[in-house]
């Protein structure tokens, strides 16, 4: 196991290296140009001045040099710095991490602690009317975009509770029940397609494991169908549970990255898509960077886990 | 009782005076400022904050008039190519300096050095010289007579020099000015605060205590913050969202004439459109009632190269023969250009103005009666003004800005080689007109230059203006005294208070 | 199986059934939308925007006065071929990726995976955006982009299983006995872990219908006026105050859609895995 951990963590540093390839020639193939959009739409700027900033922001170098120069001070924990605030692109991402952060881990906990009960409830009562409901829930939740939620409740709340805090972001340290209150809407619009997506992967990983023939053996020693649930099958039905939930947490993200535009949230969406459209390349490459720097972990930690609940897997 | 009534009128006396700047406006904008140098940006959130904080020698008031700012008073020489200024006494800095003279000549040099690459500069290409001629009084020559001269000089915004020295030569992230506000704080993404100036030059103002700007991408979700009470004021409601707002309780929607305008531009350098007759039937396809009916919900009116809230320079839409819409009429244009089976073109715009992508719609329905097919690509912003500036387009669909004074609209648009002329259009009657225009000082003499020049462009011309909406702002009842620019600035915010 | 079996078992199974039948609606609705579109869906007909549900539009009109019916049918043709496209190359590549990474094991299986990390590692809005953006816009383009982002998906739902499965014993055989890797992947290991993917190509063709809906949400997918149901949804959210019935319609076409296809994959599931035949 340890030596399994230790090669993966080194996998790790190729997969980050393979992302800040890929990351810095994506940046470059999206159309448009930097310089031509801070210089703005109505102006008369000299070819002279937009090539001076092309040389400010480096731009006028080869595109391997501009790779190795983020690369070796990003490695330095210097990300550059915005094109348009000058402030450190690092010091921007941390400012931001704490809003989508919250809004993705209470999305998630929300999502295990609805879909658990469900899911169960589903396998259960395989076939009558309650999985029926259960599961005709789930894909509703599964299809409703999550910006059209949003935008649903926000209207909701500001006709029938207009009292409700539901615009922006306090911090939680400042106003523990202001944050609870504006983070409470994003959370549940971003959360159910989590919630059903994982009902049904429990549910019918719950139905495989009961039919599977050690179960069955299990079954015809006498041992009880609740006890059997509990004892065998969550435990094994929560292999493919886990392996999504890294996955999901990718669909989380995207959708915590829409809500956010949606209510208004300063998190790490609005900084990337804010940074597409200006073109702001430190910054954007910063932000995706950090974000899939974050995401390799996550994925890491589920095949730890995964290998830690499931034996059969080998570490070779 | 007779005492106690005395008592308290004394108390809300008091109250009037000791809460004399009091509470905090909370407005919501859809992006933030990019970048705050006055010299510099061209976008709109940063104006509606910048306006705040600094000056210029003279504004444009809510009639679109000229009034006094920095500057108390002025006189023209009989020839027209000298102004004298005199400035406010009295006026300071945030940071406490007194203004002077001298502020004025550095904030004009600092304009006109290519190294400040000010998109503002073009204006004053007609100034000789600004000189310091006492510690309150300027003077500025001009090379020739130049019309658009005052109106101009609402751009010239003085900075201090000081501020711009001890922050390497930029001033987009710090602001300190001689305005009704100052700013305290700007959260990315989050809003930009400003607090009232206490010396500032106009006493009795600002009357409130703070201004947030709070970042707010979605319009829905503005909306949704006014009806709650969370926000004030939203400057710039979108048409299909001012009609959910009009009946809300708590909630005044306010309007004025649009100096903007939606667009068909066209590449003239590229065929057909190099054709005058395919640009002629282009208007004659267009129905613009249509589109005031479908984009703008009724609130707005067809226009042509100016703006109607121009009263006295706007054409009336009578006199463009082109503008009755007549899908036949196009046709019979078409085929004498050559194309009697309408042609393909492509169309690119973008999607973060509604009205925008709304107005490339409902075109692409009309003209293709007329059998012009565009295959219309809403681009991302960015690359949308990347195929602006580089004219790499057949046709686009986007809003242009207005401003006080016609050179201002038509100038850089249309004059051969204009920094704004990305149509390639060149028409060598049409840039005497446009510089006879500037040098011609006679009020009456001008009006009739622009005349002639709305019905030479207004047909033929690269540009098929479509619509200039009704600029709607929201405003909750507790809001006293706001008042909507046509300019889109929200300069008198000063004026506001919150009760 | 033969297809009359299929049917009997399928028409036991009420919900897979149910699956079926709606989403053969909704696959005849994309394929002979144009047939029976009662308009145009691009005719504009400012008189009457905005209009409710009635004799003349069964469902309504939109802001331009375009027939909402006919632009959802035609909407079921871009969305659905947008999906079934991407999942299919994602479900091809990806799961074949998997396979074989499974199957090899050693250098190649951490090379491919690891690429699949990187994909996997990028927010799926942010890698199809880029996608998109090397490819320009359009449903065709959003096709692919979207199979490239779900390629990871179904290598990583691929890869775990088979690891599983081919640790039996009588694969390990088959393997020893020199089957050779095609022949031991579609065999032995695909059969087997057909549950989960099928699972997942259900989900996934519903998220598709939603991906494409940020796309065109964004200006990258799906290019107006032509319509696609995510692109009525998004551009219906400023209108919907004022006149629900295009955000609610094309709302309701897109559950349909996705419960379909959802239905269906759960019976084909119960149908197809043999584990669960006798539950």
């Amino acid at each position: 196991m340890f030596q399994y951990t230790l090669r993966r963590l080194l996998d790790l540093v190729f997969v980050l290296l393979g992302v800040s390839v890929l990351v810095f020639l994506m940046v470059r193939f999206i159309p448009g140009d930097a310089v031509a959009i801070m210089l703005g739409a109505n102006t008369d700027i000299t070819p002279e001045r937009v090539d001076a900033l092309r040389r400010q922001i480096g731009l006028d170098l080869p595109v391997y040099e501009q790779y190795w120069n983020w690369l070796t001070s990003a490695l330095r924990g210097d990300l550059g710095t915005s094109i348009w605030t000058g402030t450190p692109v690092s010091q921007e991402i941390l400012a931001r991490l704490p809003a989508t952060f919250e809004i993705t881990f209470l999305a998630l906990v929300l999502a295990l602690v609805l879909s658990f009960p469900l899911g169960v409830l589903a396998a259960r009562a395989r076939g009558t009317s309650g999985d029926v409901v259960v599961r005709v829930i789930a894909i509703i939740g599964l299809t409703l975009p999550s910006f059209w939620v949003g935008v649903l409740l926000l209207y909701f709340f500001s006709i029938y509770l207009p009292a409700w805090p539901a615009i922006g972001y306090v911090p939680f340290t400042s106003d523990p029940w202001g944050n609870l209150a504006r983070v409470a809407l994003p959370t549940v619009a971003v959360s159910l397609p989590m919630v059903a997506g994982l009902t049904r992967i429990l549910r019918s990983s719950l139905l495989e494991v009961l039919s599977s023939d050690y179960v069955r053996t299990a079954r015809a020693k006498g041992v009880g169908e609740r006890g059997m649930l509990y004892k065998h099958a969550l435990r094994n039905a929560m292999i493919p549970m886990v392996t999504v939930i890294g996955v999901q947490l990718g669909y989380l993200l995207s959708g915590v990255v829409v809500i956010e535009q949606v209510f208004a949230i300063p998190g790490v969406g609005r900084l990337m898509v804010g940074a597409i459209n200006e073109r702001n390349y430190p910054l954007l490459q910063g932000v995706v960077l950090i974000v899939t720097g974050v995401f390799v972990l996550i994925n890491l930690l589920v095949d730890l886990t995964y290998a830690w609940i499931d034996p059969r897997v080998e570490y070779s | 009782m007779r005492a106690a009534r005395l008592l308290l009128i004394a108390a809300v006396v008091s109250l009037g005076t000791a809460f004399a700047q009091q509470g905090r406006l909370e407005v919501a904008i859809d992006t933030a400022p990019v970048g705050l140098d006055p010299h510099i940006v061209t976008a709109f959130s940063s104006f509606a904050v910048i306006g705040q904080i600094y000056d210029g020698l003279l504004e444009v008031n809510a009639g679109l008039e000229l009034e006094p700012a920095l500057a108390t008073s002025w006189t023209v020489s009989d020839d027209g190519l000298t102004y004298v200024f005199q400035l406010r006494d009295g006026v300071t800095f945030h940071n406490g300096r007194a203004f002077t003279a001298d502020d004025v000549v550095y904030s004009f040099d600092r304009i006109m050095n290519p190294e400040t690459g000010s998109p503002q500069a073009s204006r004053f290409n007609e100034v000789a010289s600004a000189v310091a001629t006492g510690p309150l009084e300027v003077t500025f020559t001009l090379n020739v007579p130049f019309a658009p001269f005052l109106s101009n000089l609402t751009n010239l915004t003085v900075v201090p020099r000081e501020v711009v020295e001890a922050n390497g030569g930029s001033l987009q992230q710090v602001a300190v000015g001689t305005g009704p506000f100052m700013l305290k704080e700007i959260v990315p993404d989050t809003y930009v605060l400003l607090v009232a100036n206490p010396n500032y030059y106009r006493h009795g103002e600002p009357k409130v205590a703070e201004v947030r700007y709070n970042i707010v991408p979605e319009a829905s979700t503005r909306a949704a913050g006014i009806r709650t009470g969370t926000y004030h004021i939203i400057p710039d409601v979108d048409p299909a969202t001012a009609e959910t707002l009009k009946n809300v309780r708590g909630v005044t929607l306010m309007g004025v004439q649009d100096l903007s305008y939606t667009l068909l531009g066209l590449n003239v350098s590229r065929a057909p459109f190099n054709d005058p007759r395919v640009r002629e039937a282009i208007n004659y396809a267009i129905d613009r009632a249509e589109i005031v009916e479908a984009v703008y919900f009724g609130n707005a009116q067809p226009g042509g190269p100016l703006s109607p809230g121009l009263t006295a320079w706007a054409t009336d839409t009578a006199n463009f023969p082109c503008y009755a819409s007549n899908p036949d009429k196009a046709r019979e244009l078409l085929a004498q250009a050559g194309y009697p089976n309408g042609f393909h073109a492509g169309l690119i715009t973008f999607g973060t103005i509604q009205v925008v992508s709304d107005v490339a719609q409902v075109l692409q329905a009309q003209l293709a009666r007329a059998g012009i097919v565009l295959d219309v690509n809403v681009a991302e912003f960015g690359a949308f003004v990347q195929a602006w500036r580089n004219s790499d387009f057949d046709t686009f669909v986007s809003l242009n800005g207005g401003a006080t004074d016609p050179d201002g609209y038509l100038f850089r648009t249309f004059v051969t080689g204009g920094s704004t002329n990305v149509f390639k259009f060149s028409d060598p009657a049409v840039d005497e007109l446009l510089q006879l225009g500037r040098t011609t000082t006679a009020f009456e003499d001008r009006v009739n230059i622009y005349d002639h020049l709305q019905k030479r462009l207004a047909c033929t011309g690269p540009i098929s203006h479509v619509a200039y909406g009704t600029l709607f702002s929201a405003v909750t009842d507790n809001v006293v005294g706001f008042q909507q620019l046509p300019s889109r600035g929200l300069r008198y915010l000063r004026e506001v208070e919150l009760r | 199986m033969n297809a009359k079996r299929f049917f009997t078992r399928l028409w036991r199974n009420r919900v897979g059934f149910i699956g079926f039948v709606v989403a053969l609606v909704v696959v005849l609705a994309a394929a002979l939308g144009p047939l029976i579109a009662p308009y145009d869906p691009l005719a504009q007909s400012i008189r009457e925007r905005f209009q409710g549900p009635s004799g003349t539009h069964l469902l309504g009109t939109d802001n331009f006065g375009r027939d909402t019916l006919s632009r959802i049918l035609y909407g079921y043709r871009t969305s659905v071929l947008v999906s079934l496209g991407a999942v299919l190359i994602a479900t091809v590549v990806g799961g074949g990726l998997g396979l074989l990474a499974a199957y090899w094991g050693g250098w190649r299986d951490r090379l491919i995976m690891r690429v699949m990390d990187v994909l996997l590692a990028f927010p799926i809005i942010l890698l199809a955006i880029a996608v998109l953006a090397v490819l320009g816009p359009g449903s065709l383009n959003t096709g692919l982009a979207i199979g490239i982002v779900y390629t990871p998906v179904f290598a990583r739902l691929a890869r775990g299983p088979a690891l599983t499965v081919l640790s039996w014993d009588y694969v390990a055989a088959a393997r020893a006995l020199g089957g050779g890797a095609v022949r031991v992947l579609s065999k032995h290991v695909a059969p087997n872990i057909m549950a989960p993917i099928l699972v997942q190509v259900t989900l996934s063709l519903s998220t598709a219908i939603l991906v494409e809906a940020s796309l065109s949400f964004l200006g990258l997918g799906t290019q107006p006026p032509t319509p696609s149901l995510g692109l009525m949804l998004s551009e219906s959210r400023g209108t919907m105050l004022l006149s629900p019935w295009v955000s609610v319609f094309s709302g309701l076409a897109i559950l349909l859609a996705s419960f379909g296809f959802n239905l269906f994959g759960d019976g084909l599931r119960d149908l197809l895995d043999p584990t669960l035949r006798d539950v």
